[in-house]
């Protein structure tokens, strides 16, 4: 094995956004950083994909409104090129009968909406706002801190533990009591205590149920629900947050704040193991056989992946192995991505400009809980979803740098771009391989937008269909997760990835998580990726003492 | 004028009865009223069809709290628990058939795989020290976490000393037990299908979960634990049926000076500034008493026996939200001869056990998916139990009664399907239809069939929605949210009125263990010496 050139203090195995994250923290903390990503360029799962010349689209995530705050103020990231654009609508779910429920960034023009089905649902769609986003603001809480060490408590911990428990008596009785009752529970049962109409239950329900393995009627939804929340401006209706570019630019923007930092980023370049001695983490070797060494490895990559392929399985150990390989990471999530030669009509939304405006925010097909439910059960026996639950954005609305060409000056190659969340499409499947069988995605997605949009299908000038196959093979997600580790109560907090190991340390010296496989998971906030590197930078200063 | 009692119970099911059994042993003058005309609610026994004996309801004993046997000395007082050894799957053409053997049963699942057979050791030891660990949960108050006071979790400061002791491994085993599904659960050990599915259908039972919802490995735990009792002897059926445990029960709290009234149905419990001062029968009859213990479940306590406007519309709005959702139906057959399983011919030892219908988990889980969508199951799960086999006394000589119970029957159905009046001989049918694929003489040897249907389980035993636990077992409606936040210490928000049944913690099934500690707690409100 070659080793060459210089010593790092830290390598960060995998360029996501929480990589980058991590990174960009760690170099503005001193540290000599390195970033190497498998692929050609970093970012992850934002990404922004070339489907033809000229025609941008994203390739698996579509909003970055869960991004924290604080990620965006501390790197810089408006500076390094990030710009949001967010609609006033963030929801539009039209239904088979033609009719749609829209839910605005207002939530009195939400409710407004809401009365000609049920006035029951008007008036009850604020305080459902109102807890969602208090018990959103606890969970943020959560999230932004590190589990504490349940068998050593340090002092750190109990100042954290305090701080939590300031934030949950904060929550007054009723919600404190709320959030206790209903992290458990199922999505389906928690909008139904507050909403009637199943329409409105099933498209809320869907943030409960997105990139799971589980349906509205499963235990714990509720908890994906709220984090979905968590820390943005999400609130009943979810945020939609473009990123102008494409999520890639918000790589991008990520990667700019690295290097600003005095951070190196390599592409092309596989980590095939990690290296350690005596239970101390030494360094990375690449696909080439290249060796490069540090005193700190990050990964930003799934845990799985981490403990059962790059770790020698001797450091790790048969317990834990046997524990890593039994983290669950059951894909389900297909991308459908297409140009299209005009924008299509949704008749629940209507023509000219108001209907326009509609279509800004995320097009959800989720038209009620059984709905929902029933795209699940077929999932369970690796089947795909007969009638799926969708979730598509059409961002060249509001971003049309996407298929602007100035360069050619010619005809545009697509008027508009449209990025397709297909659920449920299991990564085990039961008859037949994924590659054989990519296409009825395509042609499935198209064909359930047929019976909302009629007509979409002659619009398709170009198309791009990820499986949770090339989810796993082309972005290197174990099992096709975009999560890294299921989103459900048994990999929550404490627990995420494992107990034991959910405080972004790993069981061996000097290795680290800082992806969506530890706390608080995944989505594109940041948060896991900056907890880490919060961790990773007190680890050094103790040792440098 | 009429004598007021130190304490009335409403309701002789069995954790009524512990409750006034302790109360009584503590010297507290203690009244029991019984709706029916015999005693036990859900663990009792009758003749249905004239000989036959069935334990018509629930049917095995496995987690009653050896505590209380010991301390209410109920062997002296006619408790007979009879084992019941293993747990035979018939499939078509093969079986799997688990015993109480050790030895046995490793030889039989080394057919099916050498790899579960290893793993089935170690999990067993493992299922020992998780049973181990939470046993103590069983008997706590559960604390309000949004309460002040710190002596309320003093018992979960013990709980988390005993939990950092655990070694990493079994400390990440007991999350997965409060969180995972079963079947995600026992994948992590076995391969072989119909194991998985038979271990995994002790954590759908009486839920209106699948094997593949998240949190029936709880519940899988919950039945664990009886059967690791069963170095206790409180593991089977007992002699005479679940009637046998209740009468035990029964006896011993009479022994202690305990009052017991059957036919004595409860219209109301009365209350005075804010406190129960004594429940009103439906013969018009007022007993008075300074303490009110209601075994029945929390919405009917709350919303059928308390005068309307009792209770702050909030809290009756809890109360509705308190998910019942009764899913699991009951067929009683009496028979004049065996089943004869294709697979295993003829009389013999496997019959003597439970007899599981869980081929796989698909089949365990395309059984809820009808259920999710208001149907009874076509293809249903069946626990099916021949007591007389084991207690000949059942029956007249020469005939058997066998107990099938049955998984899913959602006692709200689509409307479409019309009410469970309407469908109660077809789901008879689909569950015989069931039996006869593995054992064909089925309908040759049926004399007379009982169909249960949750409605029926509602009607006669008092069990909303015909729930069998008095509310789902769902993650959050157990410990500190049952049966709901800050009304989980058996206390309600009237004075002096208690809950004391399987709608409070540690829930349902033959435990006791609820009765128990209600009644510790009043005995603490009294200022008493406790136990």
């Amino acid at each position: 094995m070659a080793q060459t050139g210089r010593s790092w203090d830290a390598i960060v195995v995998g360029g996501g956004h929480n990589g980058l994250v991590a990174a960009a923290y760690l170099a503005k903390g001193g540290l000599s950083t390195l970033v190497l990503e498998r692929r050609e360029r970093v970012g992850g799962i934002a990404d922004t994909h070339e489907l033809k010349p000229g025609v941008r689209v994203p390739a698996v995530a579509h909003t970055v409104g869960r991004l924290r705050p604080s990620v965006v103020r501390d790197l810089a990231l408006r500076s390094h090129g990030l710009h949001l654009i967010a609609p006033e609508v963030r929801v539009f779910a039209p239904a088979p009968d033609g009719s749609a429920i829209t839910l605005y960034d207002d939530i009195q023009r939400t409710a407004d909406g809401l009365r000609a089905r049920s006035g029951q649902d008007a008036a009850s769609y604020a305080g459902f706002d109102r807890l969602v986003r208090s018990l959103g603001r606890f969970l943020a809480e959560l999230g932004g801190a590190a589990p504490p060490d349940i068998n050593a408590p340090s002092f750190g911990d109990a100042l954290t533990g305090l701080k939590l428990t300031r934030s949950f008596r904060g929550l007054g009785k009723h919600d404190g009591r709320s959030i206790l009752r209903v992290l458990p529970m199922a999505i389906a049962d928690f909008v139904a205590e507050s909403f009637e109409t199943d329409a409105l239950r099933g498209i809320l329900a869907a943030r409960g149920i997105q990139n799971t393995a589980m349906g509205p009627w499963s235990a714990g939804t509720t908890a994906v629900f709220l984090a979905d929340s968590a820390g943005n401006d999400g609130g009943a209706a979810g945020q939609t947050v473009y990123a102008r570019g494409g999520p890639g630019a918000l790589s991008a923007a990520l990667a700019a704040a690295v290097r600003a930092a005095g951070g190196e980023i390599r592409t092309d370049a596989d980590v095939v193991k990690v290296t350690s001695r005596d239970g101390r983490a030494t360094g990375v070797v690449l696909g080439s056989g290249e060796e490069i060494t540090a005193r700190v490895v990050v990964a930003g990559i799934d845990p799985k992946k981490v403990l059962t392929r790059l770790v020698d399985p001797v450091v790790v150990g048969p317990g834990l192995r046997w524990r890593a390989a039994n983290i669950r990471t059951p894909g389900t999530v297909a991308k459908v991505n297409l140009a299209l030669s005009g924008l299509p009509v949704f008749p629940a939304a209507g023509a000219g400009p108001d209907g326009e405006r509609l279509l800004r925010g995320r097009i959800v097909i989720a038209p009620g809980i059984d709905y929902v439910e029933r795209a699940f059960d077929a999932s369970k026996y690796g089947g795909i979803s007969a009638a799926p639950y969708l979730e598509a954005t059409i961002p060249s609305l509001v971003d049309p740098t996407l298929v602007d060409d100035p360069k050619s000056g010619a005809r545009r190659p697509a008027r508009h771009v449209m990025s397709i969340h297909l659920q449920y499409a299991p990564y085990h499947l039961a008859e037949g391989t994924w590659p054989a069988r990519r296409d009825e995605l395509g042609d499935l997605a198209i064909q359930t937008l047929e019976q909302y949009a009629p007509g979409i299908g002659k619009l398709v000038v170009a198309r791009q269909v990820l499986t949770p196959l090339d989810l796993e093979r082309d972005y290197g997600l174990t099992g096709g997760h975009p999560y890294h580790a299921e989103p459900s109560l048994d990999s929550f907090f404490l627990w995420r990835p494992l107990l034991g190991s959910a405080r972004y340390r790993l069981p061996v010296e000097g290795l680290y998580l800082a992806g969506s496989g530890a706390h608080p998971g995944g989505g594109v906030t940041g948060i896991p990726g900056q907890n880490a590197a919060r961790e990773i930078l007190s680890d050094w200063k103790k040792r440098r003492r | 004028m009429a004598r007021t009692y130190d304490a009335v119970i409403i309701g002789g099911g069995h954790n009524g009865l512990v409750s006034a059994a302790y109360l009584a042993r503590a010297g507290l003058s203690t009244l029991v009223l019984e709706k029916r005309e015999l005693l036990g609610g859900a663990a009792v026994t009758e003749e249905i069809f004239p000989g036959f004996r069935f334990s018509v309801a629930s049917y095995v004993v496995s987690l009653l709290r050896p505590e209380i046997i010991r301390e209410l000395d109920l062997p002296a007082h006619g408790l007979d628990i009879l084992p019941l050894d293993g747990t035979f799957t018939p499939l078509q053409g093969d079986y799997l058939w688990r015993v109480n053997d050790h030895g046995r049963t490793i030889r039989e699942l080394r057919r099916w795989s050498k790899l579960d057979a290893e793993a089935y050791e170690e999990y067993g030891q493992l299922m020992v020290e998780m049973a181990r660990f939470i046993k103590p949960i069983l008997s706590i108050v559960p604390p309000d976490p949004t309460g002040f006071d710190p002596r309320q979790f003093t018992p979960l400061a013990g709980l988390a000393r005993s939990f950092q002791r655990l070694p990493e491994k079994q400390q990440a085993v007991f999350v997965q037990l409060m969180t995972m599904s079963a079947a995600d659960f026992l994948a992590q050990w076995f391969e072989t299908d119909p194991l998985m599915a038979t271990m995994s259908a002790s954590g759908i039972i009486g839920t209106y979960q699948g094997v593949k919802s998240p949190g029936t490995a709880y519940v899988l735990l919950h039945h664990y634990m009886g059967e690791i009792d069963g170095a206790f002897r409180a593991w089977g059926i007992p002699r005479g049926g679940t009637g046998g445990v209740s009468n035990a029960i029964g006896n011993a709290a009479r022994a202690q000076g305990a009052e017991i009234r059957l036919e004595a149905p409860v219209a109301r419990i009365m209350t005075r500034d804010g406190r129960a001062v004594g429940v009103a029968l439906e013969s018009g009859e007022e007993i008075y008493a300074h303490h009110v213990l209601s075994s029945v479940d929390s919405r009917l306590t709350y919303l059928g026996l308390l005068e309307p406007g009792s209770l702050e519309p909030e809290f009756e709005d809890e109360v509705r939200r308190f998910k019942f959702r009764g899913s699991s139906g009951k067929v009683n057959l009496a028979v004049d001869g065996l089943p004869d399983f294709s697979c295993l011919p003829g009389e013999g030892d496997h019959l003597r056990g439970a007899i599981s219908y869980s081929a796989s988990i698909e089949d365990m889980e395309r059984a809820y998916d009808d259920a999710k969508y208001g149907h009874w199951s076509r293809r249903p799960y069946i626990d099916m139990i021949i007591p007389t086999l084991v207690d000949p006394s059942m029956a007249p000589p020469g005939k058997h009664v066998i107990s099938c119970f049955v998984q899913y029957a959602p006692y709200h159905l689509d409307p479409a399907l019309g009410s469970w009046d309407d469908n109660r001989e077809a789901f008879g049918d689909a569950v015989i239809d069931r039996i006869a694929e593995v054992a064909p003489n089925i309908r040759d040897i049926i004399l007379h069939r009982q169909v249960l249907t949750p409605l029926d389980i509602e009607r006669r035993f008092g069990l909303t929605e015909g729930n069998i636990f008095q509310g789902e077992l769902s993650l959050e409606q157990l410990f500190f949210n049952r049966p709901m936040p800050g009304y989980a210490r058996f206390k309600t928000p009237i004075r002096d009125l208690w809950l004391c049944g399987s709608a409070t913690h540690p829930g349902g099934g033959i435990m006791g263990a609820n009765g128990r500690i209600a009644a510790m707690e009043v005995l603490r409100a009294t200022g008493r010496k406790v136990a």
